[in-house]
């Protein structure tokens, strides 16, 4: 597709929790700059291929970010070398300040609170959403679906990626909200970040991207 | 008179109670285990600093530190070894074998090494601040309890500032959120089940030395410390280290004062079924539901 | 991973180990009787007693009570007081004590199991607590000092008769208690108390009555430990105080745990070697502690299933070996991947060992025989005589006049949220009806309210008419909803058999105590053979279900489902995880059932929801959006626009 390094590159991934295979030789690449669906059915194991490559769970195959061999089961790996994710169903630390679940990304690559308070990812994070402003000291868990999911987005944004892999952002919120949703995905991909989006049904998902690998069975292809 | 008396020593075991409940709660976020060996330590830091101090001894600064050391190791290892391959290991048990029985084993094994040691005599680790109990209007404290109070205001401030105001201290909170989530920002969640470990480990041993003068201890007594931070934390529904904080001491001044004005003999008795009939009757409140499902 | 104490054949089995133990017990307390090592032989055997009741409780059920050594107080105080006090011999006091144990336990329990998982251990935890505090401060219980008895077990004026009648007295007694809970485990209500091990929800969506059950065995625990604890002061001739101390019920889940906590045998052998590591008087006797602690740690890292594990592990490996060197026997490895039969055709084999020549009995079974008998008769053949309980799809024929099911208005919320709002719909006795959504839209919730495991908070949901808003999961069950979950949820550790056989039981409604006596395991597996013959898995009949393919587990789940003849059938995405050639007979097998019953299918795969079913609703945002036929269902817009994406 383009003669650049790859930002991904993933060749025979498979992924399977006990005896049930999620995931079967998938192979595919994102490049730089791009803007990447990945779509199909429910349960077929869409969200599986981001948790094999990100590191969540035990993969085979092989994993390449920007052309370096990524640890097998090391999520800090992958965000230190630029690969975070956001995942289905937002994941956040519920009994946290939406600030401090931000904050918490900057854990890929410091330890210490002034530096992250202070870094430019983190401020770029919480400027991105001007709406959360009010909101920064609640509870992350009395936040409404869509905010949960920005500040879902904002923590991904705070560990600095080059690549941002957002896993179905807009399960259960109301359309306008989903709209603001793609619409902060779109900015951050005039940025320079490379997108993998996920998505059930492909049409929102090609409103961003350019490209769109198709995902049945386990399988992986391009349509 | 006679009330606030027993108030202020409900206080004192009851801040014990509060500091094992926590400890118990914390690691239970973060690893899915509950340590029943707590109150072990808490009994191995005390009767090792007295036998290192008045059998072999060493001067009470190095007899303390060096029973610091061996159990900082030990707990490390016994992570290292035992909790590694029971958790991370491919034949990974499951269900109420890891959550009970392990630390369980670790407790029996803990006393029956005490045994060997220290033998079955009650000993405690020599006072830190000798000396008569401190009077007030009426009111008595003893200097050990003091002590007692002031380290469990240390560390639970040390403990409540690192959550506060760094990042490890949220990481630590994110893990018991969510362990999930807090793997996708990178956080090895194993890393801080060894750490709260070792550190709820020492913590309790430091407890067990400075409250040893107060009660005495022989090689069984971690258990029914461990129990007692148990239920508190069970009341603080052993995810809530505030909660538990909260019940322990409410355990704490209600067995003072069962027995004080109760009845001295059947005073545990009668404890012990307000809080069964707690838990029967308000199981949700209590917060075991999520408990048990998360 | 199960002893075999469990698997077929139920009587010859369960007298096996009972009678082995008996036999080579009284061997040892015949030669060893007068000596040391064989007073700490009938100690070990008091305990044994113990803990083989705590395996049925604790070990199958998952139900943790830490109620045993205050009934074994029980036992050892109430046999010491009506012996010194009034003189009641032990034998006749023991029989005395255990009723009143039980009826203690029973009013106990009624309280305390209406607690569950992490509460039930905490609440019964206190009882130990209570009752030390109790013990060691009454009087007329000999306080911290502890109860001498006068008499002893077995009467006589010779020491020597003492010691060995009373030793074979409790080895007889074992070997009861043995028997017994091998009975009741490998009865059907055994088969209850495995789902209830697997988890509660389950376990009542499968129609069993899980408070019933949960109250019954714990009195049952309670029961043998007062036996335990009765025989162990018979034989002692004294009471300690310590026997009810929570160290003591520690030390009995210890034995329970080092042993193998789901094998009778297996705590049996724990509390054996335990005691005699205790009573050894050496090194590991002074300590002790040490050696337990050591050997749980070991043994647990080894093998969460103690040593009944280890040693059947290693058995099942011998065979295994044994198996592969002489390649006669049943195929091994090489089963069909699913032998789904083309619809309608009548299965041709007499497959499984269980399957006599029942081809020729004809409607034996509930609605599913009719698979063999054609569609057409669906009806006349559900009505055989042996589907009594469950003799439902003949009702299917009314259904033009009341709906099967109505959902009124159904709203559900969790905390605030609004997951379903207003939803109504009904469906006829028969047909295969899809529902879609996005993730997150309502479906599971929709279909947990149906099922009963989720209470609305708005609305009725009504079968037949009849308002079932506020029955429990297993009164529906009864009633014909039958469903299977989007998770697999089986009973690992058991045949293909008995897990299908788990939803034809008829047990449910009785007692556990009458299953000793008779167990109903075997009418309900011939029912769960039919049902698995008419779905073509009768040769996945005797396999054990962890080691199947993820398409069986679910097949399995399937026909658990449909074995006990269902009026309504709920289906949690049956198709994820399985692939294109697996769906296809998924599909035919879909369409053959909603020709017979009324099934309700949830599931991700429009495609194969649009070729199955007969109406499609649509769920989004908790709202019903969508409610036509296929080709609608096709062409909507709105559809389109949710699911589809085009």
């Amino acid at each position: 597709m383009s003669s650049e390094t790859a930002a991904l590159k993933v060749s025979n991934l498979s992924v399977s929790y006990g005896n049930v295979v999620a995931v079967h030789d998938a192979t595919f690449t994102v490049a730089e700059g791009e803007a990447c669906a990945i779509t199909g059915p429910n349960g077929n194991g869409k969200s599986s291929i981001l948790m094999g490559v990100t590191g969540m769970v035990r993969r085979r195959g092989t994993v390449e970010i920007f052309g370096t061999p990524a640890k097998n089961g090391d999520v800090r790996w992958a965000a230190r070398h630029g690969l975070t994710l956001v995942p289905e169903r937002r994941q956040l630390y519920p009994d946290l300040s939406a600030a401090d679940n931000i904050i918490l990304g900057c854990y890929a690559w410091t330890r210490s609170i002034s530096k992250a308070r202070k870094s430019g990812p983190f401020g770029k994070a919480i400027e991105l959403f001007p709406e959360l402003k009010p909101h920064l000291k609640q509870a992350a868990g009395t936040l409404s679906g869509g905010q949960q999911q920005m500040v879902a987005i904002a923590r991904g944004l705070a560990s600095d990626p080059k690549i941002l892999a957002v896993d179905e952002p807009c399960l259960g919120l109301a359309e306008a909200i989903a709209k603001r949703v793609y619409d902060v995905l779109a900015s951050i991909h005039e940025q320079g970040t490379t997108l993998i989006v996920v998505e059930e049904a492909p049409k929102r998902a090609l409103t961003l991207c350019n490209r769109r690998v198709e995902v049945r069975n386990g399988m992986a292809g391009t349509p | 008179m006679k009330f606030g008396n027993l108030v202020i020593a409900g206080i004192v075991t009851g801040s014990i109670y509060a500091t094992f409940a926590v400890c118990v709660s914390v690691w239970y976020r973060v690893s899915n285990i509950l340590n029943l060996a707590v109150g072990d330590f808490a009994m191995a830091g005390a009767l090792g600093v007295d036998n290192l101090y008045r059998v072999k001894g060493l001067p009470l600064p190095a007899a303390i530190a060096a029973t610091l050391v061996v159990i900082a190791v030990f707990a490390y290892l016994y992570d290292q070894v035992v909790l590694r391959i029971a958790q991370d290991g491919p034949r990974r048990a499951e269900g109420i074998v890891v959550t009970f029985f392990f630390t369980f084993a670790l407790s029996f094994f803990i006393d029956g090494v005490a045994k060997m040691l220290f033998g079955t005599d009650v000993h405690a680790a020599p006072a830190l601040w000798a000396g008569q109990s401190l009077a007030f209007a009426g009111l008595h404290l003893e200097r050990a309890g003091l002590l007692v109070l002031a380290c469990a205001v240390i560390i639970g401030g040390a403990f409540w500032l690192y959550i506060r105001y760094t990042l490890g201290g949220k990481a630590l909170e994110a893990c018991g959120e969510n362990p999930v989530g807090a793997r996708i920002a990178g956080i090895d969640t194993r890393r801080y089940r060894r750490l709260i470990f070792v550190g709820t480990a020492v913590i309790a041993a430091v407890f067990g030395i400075v409250e040893s003068p107060i009660t005495g201890y022989t090689y069984l007594s971690g258990a029914t410390i461990s129990l007692t931070g148990f239920l508190a934390a069970a009341y603080g529904g052993f995810r809530k280290p505030g909660r538990a904080l909260l019940a322990g001491l409410f355990i704490g001044i209600l067995e003072a004062l069962l027995g004080g004005y109760v009845s001295a003999e059947y005073g545990d008795t009668v404890l012990y079924a307000i809080l069964a009939a707690l838990v029967l009757a308000w199981p949700r409140g209590l917060g075991f539901e999520s408990a048990v499902s998360g | 991973m199960m002893m075999p104490v469990l698997s077929a054949a139920p009587r010859a089995r369960s007298l096996g180990p009972a009678a082995l133990v008996v036999l080579v017990g009284a061997v040892i307390v015949l030669l060893y009787g007068q000596q040391y090592t064989g007073s700490v032989f009938v100690l070990s055997a008091c305990y044994a007693i113990v803990t083989a009741g705590m395996a049925v409780q604790l070990g199958f059920s998952q139900q943790i009570a830490f109620s045993q050594s205050v009934f074994m107080g029980v036992g050892a105080y109430g046999v010491a007081m009506l012996n010194t006090h009034f003189n009641i011999p032990v034998l006749a006091a023991t029989p005395i004590v255990m009723i009143g144990a039980a009826l203690a336990a029973l009013l106990l329990g009624s309280v305390v199991t209406r607690a569950s998982g992490l509460a039930l251990a905490v609440a019964t935890l206190m009882l130990p607590l209570i009752a030390v505090g109790y013990v060691s401060s009454a009087a007329f219980l000999g306080g911290a000092v502890g109860a001498p008895l006068t008499g002893t077990l077995w009467p006589s004026s010779s020491t020597a008769t003492i010691a060995v009648g009373g030793g074979l007295v409790v080895i007889v007694l074992l070997g009861v208690t043995m028997f017994v809970t091998s009975r009741i485990l490998s009865s059907d209500i055994g088969l209850e108390l495995f789902v209830l091990g697997v988890d509660e929800r389950t376990a009542a969506a499968m129609g069993v009555r899980t408070p019933r059950r949960k109250l019954e065995l714990f009195v049952l625990g309670c029961v043998f430990a007062t036996l335990g604890g009765a025989v162990y002061a018979g034989t002692q001739q004294f009471v300690p105080e310590t026997l009810v101390d929570p160290t003591a019920e520690l030390a009995l889940l210890i034995m329970l745990f080092i042993g193998g906590r789901r094998s009778i045998l297996g705590a049996v052998v724990g509390a054996l070697v335990i005691q005699y590591l205790q009573g050894a008087s050496n090194w590991i006797s002074v300590n002790i502690l040490v050696v337990e602690g050591l050997l749980l740690t070991v043994v647990l890292l080894v093998d969460p299933e103690g040593l009944a594990g280890i040693v059947n592990t290693g058995l099942a490996r011998l065979r295994a070996r044994r198996g592969a060197a002489a390649p006669s026997g049943l195929p091994s490895g090489g089963l069909p991947s699913a032998g789904l039969p083309s619809a309608g055709l009548p299965s041709g084999e007499a497959g499984g060992p269980q399957a006599p020549s029942s081809e020729a009995g004809g409607p034996q079974t509930s609605y599913v025989a009719a698979t063999g008998a054609g569609r057409g008769g669906a009806d006349s053949a559900g009505r055989g005589p042996g589907a009594g309980a469950v003799s439902v799809a003949a009702d299917g024929a009314g259904a033009s006049a009341t709906p099967l099911l109505e959902c009124r208005g159904i709203g559900k919320e969790y905390g605030g949220l609004n997951v379903l709002h207003d939803v109504t719909l009904a469906l006829p006795g028969r047909g295969l009806f899809g529902l879609c959504g996005p993730n997150g839209a309502g479906k599971s919730t929709l279909l947990n309210v149906i099922g009963g495991s989720v209470p609305p908070t708005r609305g009725q949901v009504l079968l037949h008419g009849e308002d079932i808003t506020r029955k429990p999961p297993h009164e529906r069950f009864y009633q014909g909803i039958s469903r299977t979950f989007q998770a697999v949820h089986l009973v690992k550790g058991r045949t293909v058999l008995d897990n299908v056989a788990v939803s034809c039981l008829a047990s449910h409604t009785s007692g556990i105590v009458t299953r000793i006596a008779r167990s109903r395991l075997d009418e309900a597996r011939d029912k769960a053979a039919q049902a698995l013959r008419d779905l073509g898995m009768q040769r996945l009949a005797d396999r054990e279900v962890s080691s199947l393919t993820l398409e069986n587990q679910r097949m399995v789940e399937l026909a658990r489902a449909l074995a006990p003849g269902p009026r309504l059938l709920l289906l949690d995405e049956p198709a994820s995880g399985l692939s294109e050639e697996q769906r296809r007979r998924l599909a035919d097998l879909l369409r053959d059932l909603g020709n017979r019953t009324c099934v309700l299918l949830v599931e991700h795969d429009l495609d194969l929801v649009a070729e199955v079913s007969q109406r499609i609703f649509v769920l989004s945002g908790g709202r019903l959006v969508f409610d036509g036929g296929p080709s609608d269902f096709r062409s909507s817009p709105v559809v389109n626009s949710l699911l589809v994406g085009l």
